[in-house]
């Protein structure tokens, strides 16, 4: 009850005549910083709404009288406590909306303030972002530059600062950009690989595939760890590092509902392992089709990697010698691919200068791929041939030669065994330096010949041997490819692989192999095509560095500013080297210079730094050619400004900016170094992994692109889903892979971020959920309500269902009889209450799971080993606000979007300046906020944010 | 001594590599007589259970239930009741607070400082290939290095790289025109700075900016006069399981370690055993390592947590014993190699920072098992004594006002 002291008689006398002067016409208008704000007002109001709780001796833990009298205090907590109207409680009397700006105001006036730093380094994200559009190359390289983010929020805090080690990372991956780019020794030439064979996979795994019609059938086969087990393409390896068109003539195969998936990995091929480690997992195809067709995918290769495929249905789990499943006939690769030709970096770099191309039938015709089909052993490829000891028939030497184990050479057994020595002469007749041979077993069978012991021996002429190079052992329970290196390198042309010692079952003498090769030293040239810049002239060099730097740092330049980079490229130039590899050192000093990597960068004008400012918050990247047209023409209108906002929010690019600020705003960034307990949720996979985050991003994007209402990021009657994502939230009728709007009833607790199965995942440990951490996390980042840190000395919950899990809530509530924990966990708790009902992944539950015991290696089995325990309880209470579960919550937290809206505000503020706002700035952010929740959009907000934050740029 | 020392040569600075050239430098630098000294920090940044770390009889370090599991326990001592000052509690920030001593970590304004090994990376770790190796399990970018700015120094988390870098192949020629072109455009960046000076540009960005170019041409000096010296030919040994990954990334992060030391490769190395809020396997227990950091005393979280922490103390006994086993000089490895394991947290469950777990092996030092100080003591202390004992006197460092001289020989 509000006791009415003497006190607060006289203060209410005061705020009538407050009232009074303020509520004039339009008062709904009024913004707070019209409003005459002055301490001693201020202070009379918090005396007369504050001081009965948090006076001397009040039940508030805070005391205010005293932090008042003592004068110099961090005004943070209390401002965002009511600004957020989480104080006064709502049971108490509110001030009212003049009153509360009188005390906001002031607050925001006597704050000191720490001044942010003047500037910033960019992140890792827009430097690759940023280089590859001044390039006109698309490389992922963000993750080979060390995270410098450290425990800050955004990757733009302006307390990060450049470290030797991040300079040096940038000038590294520059390197690899610019070669990438303008490659000193031409582009591969585009081929074409057609194949329909696998590579051998592991004995417990093979059975789960099978040959069908002229290609393959594919279960959903997932290892024995649980991870998704791949099946390697053979007779395709990616010459050089880009992107490849992988195309696959596929089908479904069943008569079951719902797609059929074709998960397509790259990775390194494993044949004995049986407990596969994840791949990385390039894309995905949906098959609906009963008829073949063409499905195809883009995806980023490099050297070494193999493409891998691995079918999900949840129709076809480990079907041996599968009937139904994903049909793949054959797959066809075509790269590396340039979308034009030339390749888009030498316009983008030189504009029109004339180019040089060779061999010159390339000049026109660069996109002419040649293809490749079947294999070609190393042995094969200089020129070499093997003979053997003896064969038996249908097992000849050729069998080593074909890049399979499956088939293989055998010594003769019939009509008679062969006697030993058993060996294999390899002939090299060009001499090229061999070091040394590659060697696997056959596999499946009974084993029978499998190499133990060998010697090899080199020779001039194929008869004379002398002592063997080398000598050794070989795994026979093996498959995978076992090197064996020589000592030195040889350029003999005989090579002699004498088996001393193979497995046998009845002690017969006999010995096969399924592959043998030799490894050679060089790698065998993938043809290239080179691409030259014809011209020498020096100003045109210079006409080049002047373009490129006045992209690169958004701003005209002086001969003068130009002079040390330019001077970089004329000099190799001036030396007779090629213009292009000239003007690359001069490339590289730009986009490792001050001026590129410490931003406020230096421009020209006001319209050049707001260009900048708004390409790097909206495109993680630097200004096109309209934007720099419109700066070039002089000072920017606000009206012009909001028209660019509106474009370049439109544009593909800004698709950046969603995850990335997705990424950090949610933390979505460390979600995949999480994985989910898969003895309690057996149904997660790496596909579900894979489009979790996708779900959030494109939801975003959809708020944005339809500028849909605030309260969406709380509730809303869709999402964006898939197959995949629809089986996990049991959401029936969604088939097929591609992302798309889902509409669904009111009894789906989906809709809005907080029942999104990222959020729900990232907020636990993959194990248990945690209603305070979940609640804290929810409380920090979405709903917006103020936290401060815990109290010293105060013993940590953890979370632990199951026998004494009814213990969990009892210590939980045990907040509620703590009044220094109570004042704040009555305002987190809650969220994590109603969000119980989602398990560590997202899915949705009525009772707990526990561990079963479980001793011995881990089998996957898709019920998982758990039981069901005690029913959960999602129930709870904010302020005065009692719900029941989920549903409930989400209604508290519709009815104030103010607070959700200002929480978002602040957030992207402080990711697009790179520090958070100061009380000042939070008063005008929220000014920014609709009072009407259906007239406070996403996309407004955004575009009014940004343009503030670039306003804060000009003071 | 008429012969020409390692550090002789370095003193002379950036012109001599050029000069050397043409010499053999192996045969310019002949073999030290005495074994240099080499130092290792490694941080557990969720601690240790207490009551399984401190011996419970005092100086009997056998009735320790994990230190009981160190064979190289005369090599060896344990510190109670130290701590940082002004830090008694915090949260997982105080991992940046671990080697520098800095309070306040979590603050939002925290500036850090040096770190311990940096400092002895300066002064030790001149003479070798890499100045000092700094080590992480996960890609997060920062550890417990910090440099003479407070700047995070992020470390290496993945194993094959750190092999790669200490004893990989080059392509010299390659390399040594790679730094030469990076030379040209230091220079040029060079130019470029005193441009912006003198057009009134931002002076405190252009200094930032600045600092670090200079750092990154000293570091091309240094990579260059090293290219002439050939990197040591060593087998890989790294184990690749992956059904226990964490303990894998462990075990080889320390025989990387002592590979780097016994090569002469570094004389600094810092491994952060950082975390991350997800679950990690090791034999016998599988958890969320953070979410069982926070045990409360309850008897079935505990016995997993301690699976894990056993685990690790297993790897660095055998580390130790490894060193140990590693003949130098008059003595072995682990005599010339100072290793110190230690936490920010003296109790992670309730994020305490109080009686830090720490011991300090090897090093050559007369160990004194078990030292119980009387009042709670800057863990600085122990750092600067570490420093003075490596020939560097810093006065003061971080809280540390005193050599804790509970080492000396």
């Amino acid at each position: 009850m509000h006791k009415t002291s003497p006190q607060i008689v006289f203060v209410l006398v005061c705020i009538a005549a407050l009232n009074a002067i303020s509520t004039g016409a339009n008062a709904a208008c009024q913004r707070i910083e019209s409003i005459n704000s002055n301490q001693a007002d201020a202070k009379k109001l918090l005396a007369a709404y504050c001081f009965d709780c948090h006076g001397e001796g009040g039940e508030g833990s805070l005391n205010l009288v005293g932090l008042l009298e003592k004068g110099d205090f961090d005004g943070t907590f209390l401002f965002e406590n009511l600004i957020t109207a989480k104080m006064p409680p709502s049971d108490m009397e509110q001030p009212s909306f003049d009153e509360k700006r009188v005390i906001l105001k002031w607050l925001a006036e006597r704050q000191k303030e720490t001044a942010p730093n003047s500037f910033r380094r960019i992140s890792r994200h827009e430097f690759v972002h940023g280089v590859n559009d001044l390039l006109g190359t698309n490389l992922d390289l963000a993750n080979e530059i060390p995270d410098d983010r450290g425990t800050n929020d955004f990757d733009s805090d302006r307390r990060i600062q450049l470290s030797k080690e991040l300079i040096a990372s940038y000038f590294a991956v520059a390197d690899k950009m610019l070669d990438h780019a303008l490659p000193v020794d031409g582009f591969p030439q585009e081929q074409i690989w057609i194949t329909n064979k696998l590579k051998d996979s592991h004995e417990t795994y093979n059975i789960y595939v099978r040959d069908y019609k002229e290609g393959t059938l594919l279960s959903w086969t997932r290892a024995n760890n649980g991870n998704s087990y791949s099946f390697f393409y053979d007779n395709f390896e990616p010459p050089a590092a880009g992107w490849y068109d992988l195309t696959f003539d596929a089908m479904k195969v069943g008569e079951f509902e719902g797609d059929v998936s074709i998960q397509v990995h790259a990775g390194k091929y494993y044949y004995a392992d049986d407990r596969p480690q994840p791949q990385r997992l390039l894309d995905v195809i949906s098959l609906g089709n009963r008829q073949l067709e063409s499905h195809t995918v883009r995806v980023f290769l490099n050297p070494g990697e193999n493409v891998s495929v691995h079918c999900y249905s949840r129709h076809t789990y480990r079907n041996k010698n599968p009937k139904e499943g994903a049909y793949i006939k054959q797959l066809r690769v075509r790269g590396p691919i340039q979308n034009q030709w030339p390749p888009k970096s030498y316009p983008t770099v030189f504009g029109e200068l004339p180019l040089k191309i060779s061999p010159k039938r390339m000049q026109n015709k660069g996109l002419e791929p040649t293809v490749v089909s079947g294999f070609q052993s190393n042995l094969q490829k200089i020129g070499g041939k093997l003979t053997v000891s003896s064969f038996q028939k249908g097992m000849e030497k050729e069998n080593m030669q074909d890049g399979s184990n499956r088939t293989f050479w055998h010594t003769r057994f019939e009509p008679t065994i062969a006697d030993s020595p058993h060996f294999v002469i390899l002939e090299n007749p060009r001499q090229v330096e061999i070091e040394g041979l590659s060697y696997a077993t056959w596999s499946g069978g009974n084993g029978n010949g499998q190499v133990q012991r060998f010697s090899v021996f080199v020779s001039d002429d194929g008869k004379a041997w002398g002592d063997p190079v080398v000598e050794g052992e070989l795994e026979v329970r093996l498959a995978n490819e076992q090197p064996i290196p020589f000592t030195k390198p040889t350029t003999k042309p005989f090579i002699k692989f004498l088996i001393n010692e193979s497995f046998s079952l009845d002690g017969r003498s006999l010995a096969s192999i399924g592959k043998l090769d030799v490894v050679v030293g060089w790698k065998i040239e993938h043809p290239k095509i080179k691409v030259v810049v014809d011209s020498i002239s020096s100003d045109d060099l210079e006409t080049v560095i002047r373009r490129f730097a006045e992209r690169a740092f958004s701003s005209n330049l002086s001969d003068n500013e130009l002079e040390s980079y330019s001077s970089l490229g004329l000099w190799p130039l001036a030396k007779n080297q090629e213009f292009s590899q000239s003007a690359k050192a001069a490339l590289k000093a730009m986009i490792v210079s001050p001026r590129f990597l410490m931003v406020p960068g230096k421009h020209s004008s006001l319209s050049h730094s707001k260009i900048a400012a708004l390409a790097r918050i909206l495109w993680l990247s630097l200004p096109d050619d309209e934007l720099i047209g419109l700066a070039n023409a002089g000072p920017m209108s606000d009206k012009v400004l909001a028209g660019q906002i509106e474009r370049m929010l439109s544009d593909k690019k800004s698709d950046r900016m969603i995850e990335s600020f997705c990424a950090q705003w949610l933390n979505l960034r460390s979600w995949r170094t999480i994985t989910p307990s898969l003895k309690l949720y057996p149904q997660y996979d790496d596909l579900l992994n894979y489009y979790l985050p996708m779900e959030t991003t494109a939801y975003l994007r959809n708020l944005i692109l339809e500028d849909l209402p605030v309260g969406n990021l709380i509730d809303s009657n869709f999402s964006m889903l898939n197959q995949r994502l629809a089986e996990h939230y049991e959401i029936d009728g969604v088939v097929g892979q591609q992302m798309r709007k889902v509409s669904f009833s009111s009894e789906v607790p989906r809709g809005g971020l907080l029942t999104m199965g990222s959020i729900l995942k990232v907020t636990t440990d993959g194990f248990d959920t945690s209603p305070i951490l979940r609640g804290a996390w929810i409380s920090k980042n979405i709903v917006g309500t103020p936290l401060s840190p815990p109290p010293e000395d105060v013993k940590a919950i953890e979370p632990e269902h199951g026998k004494t899990a009814a213990t969990l809530r009892e210590q939980i509530e045990r907040h509620k009889s703590n009044p220094a924990c109570y004042a704040c966990h009555k305002s987190i708790d809650p969220y994590g209450f109603a969000l119980e009902s989602f398990d560590a992944t997202g899915g949705w539950r009525t009772k707990y799971r526990v561990e079963k015991p479980h001793r011995r290696t881990f089998q996957f089995r898709l019920d998982g080993y758990y039981n069901l325990a005690q029913e959960v309880d999602a129930s709870g209470e904010i302020g005065s606000q009692k719900f029941e579960d989920i549903f409930g919550l989400k209604k508290v937290l519709l009815l104030d979007h103010e607070k959700v809206a200002y929480n978002f505000a602040k957030k992207f503020f402080e990711y697009a300046s790179g520090y958070k706002p100061t009380l000042k700035q939070r008063i005008d952010l929220f000014n920014l906020i609709e009072n009407d929740p259906d007239d406070c959009r996403v996309r407004d907000l955004i575009k009014k944010v940004v343009a503030y934050s670039l306003a804060g740029e000009e003071k | 001594m008429n012969h020409t020392s390692r550090r002789d040569f370095l003193k002379f600075g950036a012109a001599l590599p050029l000069a050397l050239h043409s010499l053999d430098l192996r045969k310019a630098m002949p073999k030290q007589t005495t074994p240099p000294r080499r130092v290792m920090f490694i941080c557990n940044s969720l601690g240790f259970y207490r009551p399984n770390f401190f011996p419970g009889a005092r100086g009997d370090l056998s009735s320790s239930k994990y230190l009981a599991e160190i064979k190289t326990r005369e090599k060896l001592t344990v510190f109670q009741n130290l701590f940082h000052p002004g830090m008694e509690t915090s949260n997982h920030d105080s991992e940046k607070s671990f080697l520098t001593g800095v309070p306040k970590p979590e603050s939002p304004n925290f500036i850090n400082s040096i770190s311990v090994d940096q400092v002895l990376a300066q002064q030790i770790g001149k003479e070798t290939r890499f100045p000092f190796l700094p080590l992480s399990i996960y890609d997060r970018g920062w550890g417990c290095s910090w440099n003479n700015r407070g700047v995070a120094i992020p470390p290496m988390h993945d194993e094959t790289k750190v092999f790669d870098k200490l004893f990989g192949k080059e392509d010299l020629l390659a390399k040594r025109e790679q730094i030469a072109n990076d030379q040209l455009v230091v220079s040029c960046l060079y130019r470029d700075i005193k441009t912006l000076e003198k057009s009134g540009g931002d002076a405190a960005k252009i200094d930032a900016y600045r600092i670090v170019i200079t750092e990154l041409e000293k570091q091309l000096e240094h990579d260059a006069f090293w290219l002439d010296a050939k990197k040591p030919n060593v087998p890989n040994t790294l184990s690749t399981n992956t059904e226990f990954a964490f303990s894998a990334k462990i075990k080889n992060m320390l025989e990387l370690s002592k590979l780097a030391f016994q090569t002469d490769s570094t004389r600094v190395i810092t491994f952060s055993m950082d975390w991350i809020y997800g679950a990690i396997k090791v034999p016998g227990a599988t958890g969320g390592w953070h979410t069982l950091s926070h045990h409360g005393g309850k008897k079935d979280v505990l016995e997993k947590l301690i699976r894990i922490e056993i685990d690790i103390i297993q790897h660095v006994n055998k580390f130790l014993a490894d060193l140990d086993g590693i003949k130098e000089g008059d003595g072995t490895l682990l005599d010339h190699t100072t290793v110190v394991l230690g936490s920010n947290f003296g109790d992670a469950s309730n994020h305490t920072c109080n009686n830090l777990p720490t011991i300090v092996a090897g090093g050559g030092f007369n160990h004194q098992s078990h030292s119980v100080l009387e009042r709670p003591t800057p863990l600085c202390n122990l750092w600067l004594e570490l420093l003075n004992e490596h020939n560097v006197d810093v006065g003061r460092f971080g809280s540390g006002d005193q050599n804790l001289n509970l080492l000396a020989t």
